[in-house]
């Protein structure tokens, strides 16, 4: 008795020994659930919480980035030089399987034929056609290759090759077109 | 005494297994791990994986592309100068080379754009028809070197044809 008194369990166990115990445990329970607010709980499991983040995730949108990147010369450039390659390979692939393929519609005779018999615009032009790509190509991949070594990275580098590169991409693209 | 606190305090290992737990993988029921997507697999506190390291797809790779590209100008000044037929290893080691910078260019385009781990089955397939493709692209080099005038006199033709 002393030591419950000491703890201070004194005043509950004066409440339990001097009200009845079942009107006590019935009071009790009235109140609990009278305490509670009238809302209905639902009982998830662990998993549920990884597919109520998936399901939100499936439904978020994504911000625009590549539509909305600035031209640049840096990209622009690169994205450039990667075009002009596949043009160049899609042109050499296609011509080697087409001799595989078909040798004798493809062989050297009919197709110096076949440009001659061209209006001479279509000379010029193809001629641009071919050597813009193969010029550029090249002189980028110089650049590149001066990256590779260690020059030139600064933005400043950068900017002044890729103008560099496109100088003498115009100049050799002239000279292939006319000569 | 520390120390019976100490082992007190952790988790035993029973109990910090996942399985026990109940957290379920990205793989189960309804959400399908999408590669680079808004599904991951596993929980936010698994570690990203990586590639295995390799030099032959890393270092040495990087440095064979680096050199073929590098060779490639002294190569095509060469074959232009001498025009094609009467050097014909200088026109076939030209024809040897472009094909394998091309194909080095092709295998990076599937690597940036289809690439295995989010195109599990588009991916491999394209790698494996761009090099059955050059195959035969060399097989075609080899003829039309050996059967006809080859390439940098074709090109000299048709340019001032």
């Amino acid at each position: 008795m002393l030591a419950t008194r000491a703890v201070g369990l004194g005043p509950s166990l004066r409440q339990t020994a001097f009200k009845p115990a079942r009107a006590q445990a019935l009071k009790n329970i009235v109140r609990t659930n009278f305490a509670k607010r009238m809302i209905q709980t639902e009982r998830l499991k662990p998993e549920d919480a990884v597919n109520i983040l998936n399901s939100q995730r499936l439904k978020r949108p994504s911000s625009p980035h590549f539509t909305i990147y600035q031209p640049q010369l840096t990209w622009i450039g690169s994205i450039f030089n990667r075009v002009t390659g596949v043009a160049l390979s899609v042109l050499l692939y296609g011509f080697s399987l087409a001799y595989l393929f078909a040798p004798s519609t493809f062989d050297s005779e009919h197709v110096i034929e076949f440009v001659k018999g061209l209006p001479d615009a279509a000379k010029y032009a193809g001629k641009f056609v071919l050597a813009l790509p193969f010029t550029f190509h090249g002189f980028n991949g110089l650049r590149h290759l001066a990256w590779d070594s260690g020059r030139f990275l600064t933005v400043k580098g950068a900017y002044s090759t890729g103008y560099a590169v496109i100088g003498a991409t115009a100049l050799s693209t002239i000279y292939f077109t006319v000569v | 005494m520390s120390s019976s606190l100490i082992l007190r305090s952790t988790i035993p290992k029973s109990l910090a297994s996942r399985s026990i737990l109940g957290v379920r993988q990205a793989g189960s029921v309804s959400y399908k791990y999408v590669p680079g997507g808004p599904i991951y697999k596993g929980t936010a506190n698994d570690p990203t994986p990586f590639p295995p390291s390799s030099r032959t797809h890393g270092s040495y790779h990087w440095a064979f592309e680096r050199l073929l590209a590098a060779g490639l100008v002294p190569m095509t000044a060469a074959a232009f100068v001498t025009s094609g037929s009467p050097y014909p290893i200088i026109d076939g080691l030209l024809g040897i080379s472009l094909i394998i910078h091309s194909h080095i260019g092709f295998d990076a385009l599937l690597v940036d754009y289809v690439h295995p781990r989010k195109f599990p089955i588009m991916g491999p397939t394209l790698t494996w028809t761009l090099r059955a493709t050059t195959v035969a692209v060399m097989v075609g080099v080899y003829q039309f070197n050996t059967n006809d005038i080859g390439l940098t006199e074709l090109i000299a033709k048709v340019w001032t044809a």
